[in-house]
């Protein structure tokens, strides 16, 4: 598991890069799934953004404590 | 028609919703439950060396982060005095045998004249024997123990260790019981991590454990030794046979506290280095035969 990553001589936890990420990539993606004719059977736009972050957050870390190697970020 | 795209809408909603909670949820075991921790430290027993007896150091016979056997000498102190006081020691007990030798004879003589000498006299002559026999044993005392204040002008490593941060050098005048050297235990070199209460009831002793130095991607591995038997109560001050001094404020905003766990080395990999004080992660991973203990909501 990955729990800190070296950025530039500073040590970060793992859980504020990956969500830093994936709310960057949520926000790149959002106008992509406006487009969706799915987000018309939705209340708010907005859930699906946080379902998007939510996803992505998890998948990052997922993805990141299982293939990624360690020598990269340490 | 109305009614049931609304009915639509309400379910893919209620879906989304559900994804949101299952991803926060799962990171939230990831992060919060998991029992990790990035607050480790590489730690060792350090031995203080002093020396038993006071004088110049005359001889330094190591140098910084040397590598040292248990017995091995480290420091050797003013020997000519220690020498001198043995010598002086050496005579005394001589002078004491002499008396001795002497006034035994003396009484030897006069239990043999008891009709002409007064039993006083005779009396007198023994208890100056006795005298000089029990200063004998003083006289034998003092040397055996100049003896060993001259063996002890070797200062000796006690532990097999590596010296740290030592800048002594010949010259400096040491007093007994002072320590002069700083030697780090190498056979108690082991990790603590220092895992927030709230992750406590999912470590068991025994469980293995992953370590990982700042900047090593090389993984250690190491098990569960010890948890700590206690740590401070920062809320409650006054000591032995005073009165309990609780701090009256109770905080809103907590955190968990954080409780030692000792991990020991199983296995390094054979590159890297370990000095105490080094930064670690430590990883406990869960074992099948752990009884789980029930943790409090969010779980």
């Amino acid at each position: 598991m990955i729990e800190e990553l070296h950025l530039f001589g500073i040590y970060m936890p793992a859980a504020l890069v990956w969500a830093v990420v994936a709310g960057t990539l949520a926000y790149c993606l959002r106008n992509l799934l406006q487009r969706l004719p799915f987000s018309q059977l939705l209340w708010h736009p907005g859930v699906l953004e946080l379902a998007l972050f939510a996803t992505l957050w998890w998948a990052l870390t997922f993805l990141a404590d299982n293939f990624l190697s360690r020598a990269l970020v340490s | 028609m109305i009614h049931r795209r609304s009915l639509l809408r309400t379910a893919v909603t209620a879906l989304v919703i559900c994804i949101v909670l299952a991803a926060i949820y799962a990171l939230w075991m990831r992060y919060q439950v998991e029992p990790l921790t990035r607050d480790g430290k590489v730690r060792a027993d350090l031995v203080p060396v002093a020396a038993d007896v006071s004088g110049l150091v005359t001889e330094v016979r190591i140098r910084d982060d040397e590598v040292v056997r248990k017995g091995q000498i480290l420091l050797v102190i003013d020997r000519p005095r220690y020498q001198l006081a043995l010598d002086q020691a050496d005579a005394n007990l001589a002078t004491q045998r002499v008396s001795l030798a002497q006034a035994a004879r003396e009484d030897r003589r006069n239990r043999s004249m008891t009709e002409l000498l007064a039993a006083e006299v005779i009396e007198q002559g023994r208890a100056r024997v006795d005298a000089l026999r029990t200063g004998l044993d003083q006289a034998i005392a003092a040397r055996n123990l100049a003896r060993l204040n001259l063996d002890r002008t070797y200062v000796r490593a006690p532990v097999d260790g590596t010296v740290s941060n030592m800048t002594l050098q010949p010259g400096v005048y040491l007093n007994a019981g002072k320590p002069a050297v700083a030697l780090v235990y190498g056979q108690s070199l082991r990790v603590e991590g220092y895992f927030e209460e709230t992750k406590l009831p999912a470590i068991h002793l025994g469980d293995p454990a992953s370590v990982y130095l700042m900047g090593v991607a090389d993984e250690i591995t190491g098990h569960v030794e010890s948890i700590a038997a206690g740590v401070e109560d920062r809320e409650r001050a006054g000591g032995e046979a005073q009165l309990a001094n609780v701090n009256p404020s109770f905080t809103w905003v907590r955190l968990a506290q954080r409780i030692p766990v000792r991990i020991k080395i199983d296995k390094v990999p054979s590159n890297v280095r370990l000095i105490p004080g080094q930064t670690a992660t430590v990883i406990v991973h869960a074992r099948a035969v752990d009884v789980p203990v029930r943790r409090s909501l969010p779980w």
